[in-house]
């Protein structure tokens, strides 16, 4: 049987804060509405949709004399004219009264159908979306569909960045928890909540990196029993490896096992319940896009720069809330002067990693090129000195980072709780950029604020989704291998 | 590769009056048509193709490198031209790739990828074929 396709929507600050106060604004018995833009993406599995802007109704947009929403026809054209101008998909969100479900009423029912078709005239070839939100029992839920290639398609999953938002597919209240493996979550259930368990069970986390950092974050997701990991990494598990990857065996060594396969046995070994998604490969491969696009949260937990940049570039562009950890171990001939670890925060509103000065475009350079190029251009910088000259315009060199199990361990498990923080809701990181010294007096701990730059991409492709693609950050180079999806043995 | 967004880069070119295409051979370059050069001193040709690789992950590695056919005879007159960094076949023409490196302490400003792109490495390549020697 095919599978139908699955839909989510993707909501984030300030567009989802502004959004909220506008819609219940009329609360508790009142509607009330906006045309919005979206990004989306359409993969195999799922279609994708990112809150881009609000066009919010200006004086007389709305007919403020009745309590549903009656939207006048000089909103809905303006509207339709401006789509003409740019390439974002169009829909409206409107909100029920308190306590009402997010069902479609027949009112809205007919409006769907009447603007799926005006709109298709004006933004053609591109989704029409409808979404409704409410509040019931204190807790935001929405439902949401979409008209897409003659179809209309129920939003199956709202994931607004840091909140908590239950989503009623096709208006419906979803299904109680059920108890399974609740016994394994209990210390945890009975401070977080049950219902922040049933969060953490149907969501999914994306991992780049199942190095010394990612298999601990991931150790620590599977065992407090989230529902869906997906774990990318392009390498195969060495020997060195085996001081800090959580899960990894010496014979895994020896038959170079993949990492992503390590995880995922590990995983099994802890909680079979969990879904795993292993992906040999890096972001920003399209593969590895499709997949990490549907996660709740994503973990950057690699040492490489363009890793990091890809991770800053999904944060804002499909807006996929991250966090970036990264540790180093300082000193030599055994002189210990630092162990650092470092966590970002990457909201869709936060300064990216070029505005942080994150990451150095020759780093990067020499982290992407092909090993042909980079054998070609070691033997030039090496010419280069030898004839008295500077061998840098050729090649700076990457350099390796000394690391260690314990600085790695303590950085993914950080960066795990902080996913579980947002995930269920219940807390958030207390800094955009942390660093702290495990050696230095009070861990030296200190956030390294930043601004993000008027003309970055950044402020420019906020949810634009594939429809920025022309501010995207970075791209996947060509002789990279394609990005596989390991199944399972 | 951003194709998107070298396309409007190369469009901002053309508005200026400057025609470069994409090319690729397996691995994308872009092709600088009728570049002005300096040559017209030393009696030769006023302006000339050049070839720039396109950086593997661009935006986010700077643009690097710059090539002329290898029958140029602006080759030996270019600053690292008589270094070559290697010969590419593209459109039927060899290219003998240059070591010209101006976001690599070779006289222009460090990378940045919210600046700079293909149509501001004109500028550098004008500057490259105008002090020959």
């Amino acid at each position: 049987m095919k599978r139908e396709k699955r839909i989510i929507v993707r909501l984030a600050d300030p567009e989802f804060s502004q959004l909220k106060t506008l819609l219940f604004s009329r609360y508790p018995y009142d509607e009330w509405a906006t045309f919005a833009r979206f990004g989306w993406r359409d993969t195999k599995q799922a279609l994708v949709l990112t809150l881009a802007a609000l066009d919010p109704p200006s004086n007389g947009d709305l007919d403020e004399s009745v309590g549903h929403v009656k939207i006048t026809e000089p909103y809905t054209l303006g509207r339709a004219l401006a789509s003409e101008t740019h390439s974002l998909a169009v829909g409206i969100i409107h909100s029920h009264p308190r306590e009402c479900a997010p069902r479609p009423s027949p009112i809205d029912d007919d409006m769907d159908k009447y603007y799926s078709t005006y709109f298709g005239d004006f933004a053609k070839d591109r989704p029409y979306v409808s979404l409704i939100l409410s509040i019931v029992r204190d807790q935001l839920v929405a439902s949401g569909r979409v008209f897409w290639k003659g179809r209309w398609l129920l939003v199956n999953r709202f994931v607004a960045e840091t909140y908590a938002v239950e989503t009623w597919i096709g208006g419906y209240a979803p299904k109680p928890p059920e108890n399974a493996n609740r016994g394994r979550v209990a210390r945890f259930t009975s401070a977080f909540g049950a219902e922040a368990s049933e969060r953490l069970r149907q969501a999914t986390v994306a991992v780049i990196g199942a190095g010394g950092t990612g298999s601990m974050a991931i150790e620590v997701l599977a065992r407090a029993g989230v529902g869906r990991l997906i774990i990318v990494d392009p390498d195969h598990l060495s020997e060195s490896n085996l001081e800090r990857v959580h899960g990894s065996q010496p014979d895994q060594v020896n038959k170079g096992t993949p990492k992503v396969i390590v995880a995922r046995q590990h995983v099994r070994a802890i909680n079979e319940t969990c879904k795993v998604e292993a992906y040999l490969g890096a972001l920003p491969q399209p593969e590895v896009l499709d997949a990490v696009i549907t996660a709740d949260v994503a973990l950057g937990c690699t040492d490489q720069q363009h890793s990091r940049l890809s991770l800053s570039d999904l944060s804002f562009r499909y807006l996929i809330p991250s966090i970036d950890c990264g540790v180093m171990l300082e000193g030599e001939n055994g002189k210990i002067t630092g162990q650092v670890l470092q966590l970002v925060r990457f909201l869709a509103a936060d300064p990216c990693a070029l505005c942080r000065e994150m990451v150095f475009p020759h780093r990067i350079s020499e982290e992407l090129m092909s090993p042909e190029e980079r054998e070609f251009r070691q033997a030039e910088a090496e010419a280069a000195k030898n004839r008295g000259e500077d061998p840098n315009p050729y090649w700076q060199g990457i350099p390796q980072l000394n690391t260690v199990g314990y600085l790695t361990g303590i950085a993914g498990a950080m960066a795990a709780a902080y996913a579980i923080g947002w995930i269920t809701g219940r807390f958030s990181p207390p800094f955009s950029r942390t660093q702290m010294n495990l050696i230095a007096e009070y861990f030296d701990v200190q956030d390294i604020p930043a601004n993000a730059r008027e003309l970055c991409s950044c402020r420019r492709a906020h949810g634009h989704a594939d429809q920025g693609q022309i501010d995207a950050l970075i791209s996947a180079p060509s002789h990279w291998p394609r990005a596989k999806l390991l199944s399972e043995m | 590769m951003s194709r998107e967004r070298i396309l409007r880069e190369l469009q901002v070119l053309l508005v200026g009056g400057q025609v470069a295409e994409l090319v690729s051979n397996g691995r994308e370059f872009v092709i600088y048509r009728d570049v002005p050069t300096g040559g017209a001193r030393l009696s030769l040709p006023s302006a000339t193709d050049v070839i720039v690789p396109v950086p593997s992950g661009y935006p986010a590695s700077p643009i690097d490198g710059a090539g002329l056919s290898v029958d140029s005879p602006f080759l030996p007159k270019v600053k690292g031209g008589p270094n070559s960094q290697g010969i590419v076949a593209v459109e039927g023409i060899n290219w003998q790739l240059a070591s010209y490196h101006p976001h690599g302490n070779g006289g222009g400003p460090p990378w940045d990828q919210v600046k700079h792109g293909f149509h501001t490495y004109f500028d550098h390549l004008i500057s490259w074929l105008e002090n020959i020697t």
